[in-house]
């Protein structure tokens, strides 16, 4: 069976002042296109350097990550770059968006470094689905927590990417705000088919994964369907 | 179109602002000043080229050559000629042996003649400007040719076979002083009238100038042309001997003009370089999140590049508009002040000055920004994560290098641009360490302070690398103006000691021995203080060492001298002066020779020279070199020999003198009495070097301002770095119930000590720079400058508080939850 992730003896080690430090090692897991994964753990458990390695941000020290087939061990940076443009979709915890852009700006703009023709029109359009088509116009600092990471999200699927990697998406959001958010990913997630890949350390929003892992000190601990977790 | 789209949104942002001012002002200094030194320099050219009437002279005992004219013609280079002759000039039983200039139509091709109808005039509304040269059947005279001649205006004289009437006497003419004008009065005809006076004859002594005048270029290619068909007859005379005194001055006068622009460009560029690095930090989460979304930083690098170029350019093409209109402006007020139009500045200098934005971009902004594209895209998850910038050695020496670029084509200059960097790394490396040694002070006199001072001493502690980058920045801009301040004041009067208010303003030539005591005399009861008398004949040098001299240097006759002592303004700079120097062992007398000269020829000491002295030969041993003051106005002698070598060769004797201009009409009573002496008037050439001075001295005023411009604007870019953490810190202070008396008390205290430790340290780089400058450079005595030792550090401390106070005011002001709302 194909996977849209695959994951084989992962780690990562970090020489610091005071020796070599391994955040991660040992990782072998594999996503299924279209399934929803969630990664939990503790603050300083491995997540962020996890999710990383996985889309290609960064490169392991040991093992291999193959992403929709393609082995990025085997790709340059400009080529990692390439798989994310065509195939990747992020949301962070802290929006990631430019401060300068307007909301639709923000949209709009991998979409204009990818060449696309009709950025305009698929930001506006996306920017609705999430709720803000009377806020495209206004920048980040006018927007509050929660629609600046409506926007992000908006941003994200606009491109419609393969896999979808969020990184806390609603850690700096109130538990309101949250759910609405939780919502409209789940909800956007579920229209494109996309595979989700998501961290947190919140168990109600880990549960509505289809599945789930844990991480401790670097290393999976448990892994399996997020009901029977 | 996606580059000009993402730097619109820059632009609106605010993020490039910064970068564009500090571009902009680096083009307008440096375009304003290009500008106006091309301008002043082809304005000078042209002033210098009236001296000659010409652009180009082509000297000869013969008339030129047809098929010269012709192709002369062809290029369309506008010419003309005269003919100089000494003949005797006759009226009634008075006669006298007058240089004569017979001139063609379109004389004088640059300059004019001023003309008078009341003898001895020099300015006022009896001087008008000639429209043309002399009417046929008329003569143009100088004022001394009256009395010598006992004669008046609407007079007859006789020259050779044909009378004419003289009709005006002449206040000022190009080329003033022409091979025969020492000789006698001038006398100025129609070239029509020549043939009827019959003087020239077969083996007349005659000069021909053909007169030239075009562009450079066109005169150029002719003068290539022109050359291989020349004989040894014919000599091409050019503006560089012309106006030594001149060069002399505005070879100062455009050093310090180079000066100016080195300093406000590196000003403009250290600007360029903070708002680049303030730019490249906001920057860095935008390239890791381009990168995460899967931008490759090649194309990263284009994107960025492609927006910094067109920037670049925009910014370039304002401060090209703003540089021009301040030349513009000087230029205007030279012509209200001083009635002179200013020659327009050359294509190839606004081209260049345009240009000199994207080369700023690269030298001072794009080191900077080098590193953007290899941001990890991993930094996009992991804030904390270390960028590597780039080695800051490579940053300082691309600047380096495009400053010395900038010097080299704008001010072709390199000495002068390498000294100034040179000595700014030093400087920025010791402010460096004393910035150091100072705040760590600070922080032990800060702990016994008060709250205000501890708050400004703890902000200082925290931002150490800062702060001392800060302070060497602040000393760097304050060093800067304070060397251009002192330099240009010092120049300025410098120049005006050089040509006191009382210096000598008229040459008196061809004093007979037997007048030399009725002279003095006449002086005294006059009041007039007269300088040394110097005998002079003239003498070609032709034999060094027994052998024929170079014939492409000093092919004309000297004045040659004798004296037992050596003027105030010479100099001996190699052997000895006659109180010292041996008697020849050969048993020549002693010759004392001009260094440049000597050098230009080959001369040793030691050396024998052969002269030709109205046919008969004179040989002297060089005994020394001396160096001669040009500006100085004073008799100056590329020869002086030995008292009593040249007794045999009947001297006349020279001197200068100055006259207060309600003494003018002295000249009338000098001349009356001997009408043979020649009186040169120096006053017009000391107003010409005057204007000059005031002309640069304008450029500098505004140019001195300009930079001031860039040293604000360095200030500004270097709070605006830590105005975001400031804006937490205050935030945070406040809502822990700081006042914001004891924020803002402690924001200028911060910055009122980071400006006292900075004025401290460009006081005492300013003062070494300027000693270096005045020795290497400009060739003046030291002098250490007490006023500013104090003044320095309480100004730029009160200055650097008030621009970081009003930097950090949003800081200060904004509400607190504001700040630790958007600081979240």
């Amino acid at each position: 069976m194909a996977y849209m992730i695959q994951a084989e003896q992962l780690g990562k080690t970090v020489t610091t002042a005071s020796g070599d430090l391994t955040i991660l090692q040992d990782i072998n897991l594999r996503v299924e296109k279209g399934e929803s994964l969630a990664i939990t753990g503790a603050s300083g458990s491995g997540k962020s350097t996890l999710l990383g390695l996985l889309a290609g941000l960064d490169v392991p020290s040991q093992g291999r990550v193959l992403l929709a087939g393609e082995n990025l061990g085997e790709l340059d940076e400009e080529g990692r770059a390439r798989v994310r443009a065509e195939r990747v979709g992020f949301v962070f915890q802290s929006f990631q968006l430019l401060p300068g852009l307007t909301a639709l700006e923000n949209v709009m703009l991998p979409m204009e470094l990818g060449g696309q023709k009709n950025a305009e029109a698929r930001a506006k359009e996306y920017l609705a689905k999430v709720g803000l088509e009377a806020r495209v116009h206004h920048y980040p600092p006018q927007l509050s927590g929660g629609e600046q990471q409506r926007v992000a999200i908006a941003r994200a699927f606009a491109c419609e990417p393969e896999i979808l990697f969020a990184d806390e998406p609603t850690g700096n959001l109130d538990s309101a705000t949250g759910n609405t958010i939780n919502d409209l990913l789940f909800g956007l997630n579920a229209e494109a088919g996309t595979t989700l890949v998501l961290i947190t350390h919140e168990e109600r929003l880990a549960n509505r994964c289809a599945r789930q892992v844990q991480l401790a000190a670097g290393e999976l601990l448990i892994s399996g369907a997020a009901a029977e977790l | 179109m996606l580059a000009l789209r993402l730097l619109w949104r820059n632009w609106r942002s605010g993020e490039v602002k910064l970068l564009a001012i500090a571009l902009a002002l680096a083009v307008t200094v440096v375009s304003a000043i290009a500008l106006f030194t091309d301008r002043l320099e082809s304005t000078l050219l042209e002033q210098s080229n009236s001296l000659l009437g010409a652009d180009r002279l082509i000297t000869s005992n013969q008339r030129h050559q047809p098929e010269w004219q012709a192709e002369a013609d062809s290029r369309n280079i506008d010419t003309s000629q005269v003919a100089h002759f000494a003949s005797m000039v006759f009226a009634g039983d008075e006669m006298h042996l007058a240089s004569i200039k017979a001139v063609a139509p379109r004389y004088p091709l640059r300059g004019y003649i001023d003309l008078s109808e009341q003898p001895f005039a020099t300015s006022g509304p009896s001087v008008e400007r000639a429209t043309g040269i002399p009417p046929v059947g008329e003569v143009w005279v100088d004022s001394r040719l009256l009395p010598l001649l006992h004669i008046s205006l609407g007079d007859s004289l006789q020259i050779g076979e044909h009378s004419l009437t003289a009709s005006k006497v002449i206040v000022s003419e190009p080329d003033g002083s022409g091979p025969f004008s020492v000789m006698g009065a001038r006398i100025m005809m129609n070239w029509a009238d020549l043939a009827k006076t019959q003087v020239i004859q077969p083996g007349s002594r005659v000069e021909y100038q053909w007169l030239l005048a075009s562009s450079p270029e066109t005169l150029t290619d002719f003068i290539t042309w022109l050359e291989p068909r020349l004989t040894e007859h014919e000599e091409i005379v050019g503006i560089e001997n012309a106006q030594r005194r001149l060069q002399g001055t505005l070879k100062t006068g455009r050093r310090f003009l180079v000066l100016a622009a080195v300093m406000g460009v590196l000003l403009a560029g250290v600007a360029v370089a903070l708002a680049a690095r303030q730019f490249a930090s906001r920057h860095v989460n935008q390239v890791a999140l381009l990168k995460s979304l899967g931008v490759q930083a090649a194309r990263i690098r284009f994107l960025y590049l492609a927006q910094l170029v067109s920037l670049s350019l925009l910014a370039a093409f304002v401060g090209l508009l703003i540089g021009f209109a301040v030349q513009e402006l000087i230029a205007v007020a030279v012509h209200r002040l001083y009635q002179i139009e200013m020659a327009p500045a050359r294509l190839q200098t606004f081209v260049l000055s345009l240009l000199s934005g994207p080369v700023a971009l690269v030298g001072f902004a794009l080191p900077s920004l080098w590193f953007l594209p290899t941001v990890a895209p991993i930094k996009v998850l992991r804030q904390d994560m270390p960028i590597n910038t780039g080695a800051a050695v490579w940053q300082i020496a691309m600047a380096c290098a495009v400053l010395i670029l900038l010097v080299v084509v704008f001010g072709r200059d390199l000495v002068l641009g390498a000294t100034v960097l040179v000595a700014l790394l030093v400087v920025a490396a010791l402010a460096a360490l004393l910035a150091f040694g100072l705040l760590s002070l600070g922080k032990k006199a800060g702990s016994q302070a008060g709250s205000r001072w501890r708050l400004a001493i703890a902000s200082i502690q925290r931002r150490r690398s800062a702060s001392v980058l800060q302070v060497v920045v602040f000393a760097t801009a304050v060093m800067l103006l304070l060397t251009l301040t002192i330099v240009r004041t010092s120049l300025i009067e410098e120049w005006q000691v050089k040509v006191p208010e009382d210096a000598p303003n008229h040459f008196v030539l061809n004093v007979a021995p037997a007048q030399v005591e009725p002279f003095k005399q006449l002086l005294d009861s006059n009041q007039l203080g007269v300088e040394q008398l110097y005998p002079m004949v003239r003498g070609r040098l032709t034999h060094i060492n027994g052998e024929l001299k170079p014939e492409d240097t000093l092919n004309r006759e000297a004045s040659l001298t004798w004296s037992d002592t050596l003027a105030a303004d010479n100099e001996v700079v190699a052997g000895l002066w006659w109180d010292e120097w041996p008697a020849s062992a050969t048993g020549l007398a002693g010759v004392s020779v001009e260094v440049e000269v000597a050098g230009r020829l080959g001369i040793e000491l030691g050396d024998t020279l052969t002269f030709s002295i109205g046919g008969l030969q004179a040989q002297a041993e060089v005994a020394s070199f001396r160096t001669l003051e040009w500006e100085s106005l004073q008799p100056n002698f590329y020869f002086i020999f030995q008292p009593g070598a040249l007794d045999d060769y009947s001297p006349m004797y020279m001197t200068s003198v100055y006259l207060p201009p309600e003494q003018k009409s002295f000249i009338n009573t000098l001349l009356s009495r001997y009408p043979t002496i020649v009186v040169i008037e120096l006053d017009r050439i000391i107003n010409q070097i005057r204007t000059i001075v005031s002309q640069v001295s304008d450029g500098v005023g505004l140019v001195l301002l300009m930079v001031l411009l860039g040293g604000c604007l360095v200030l500004v870019a270097s709070v605006n770095g830590s105005i975001n953490e400031r804006k937490q810190e205050a935030g945070l202070l406040r809502a822990l119930g700081a006042s914001r008396s004891l924020i803002t008390g402690g924001v200028w205290t911060e910055f009122a000590i980071l400006g006292f430790a900075a004025g401290i340290i460009a006081t005492i780089a300013a003062e070494a720079l300027i000693i270096g400058l005045q020795i290497a450079v400009f060739e003046v005595p030291v002098q250490p400058h007490f006023v500013y030792w104090l003044a320095t550090p309480v100004v730029t401390s009160l200055f650097v508080a008030a621009i970081g106070a009003f930097s950090c005011r949003h800081a200060v002001n904004t509400p607190p939850a504001v700040v630790l709302r958007e600081a979240a």
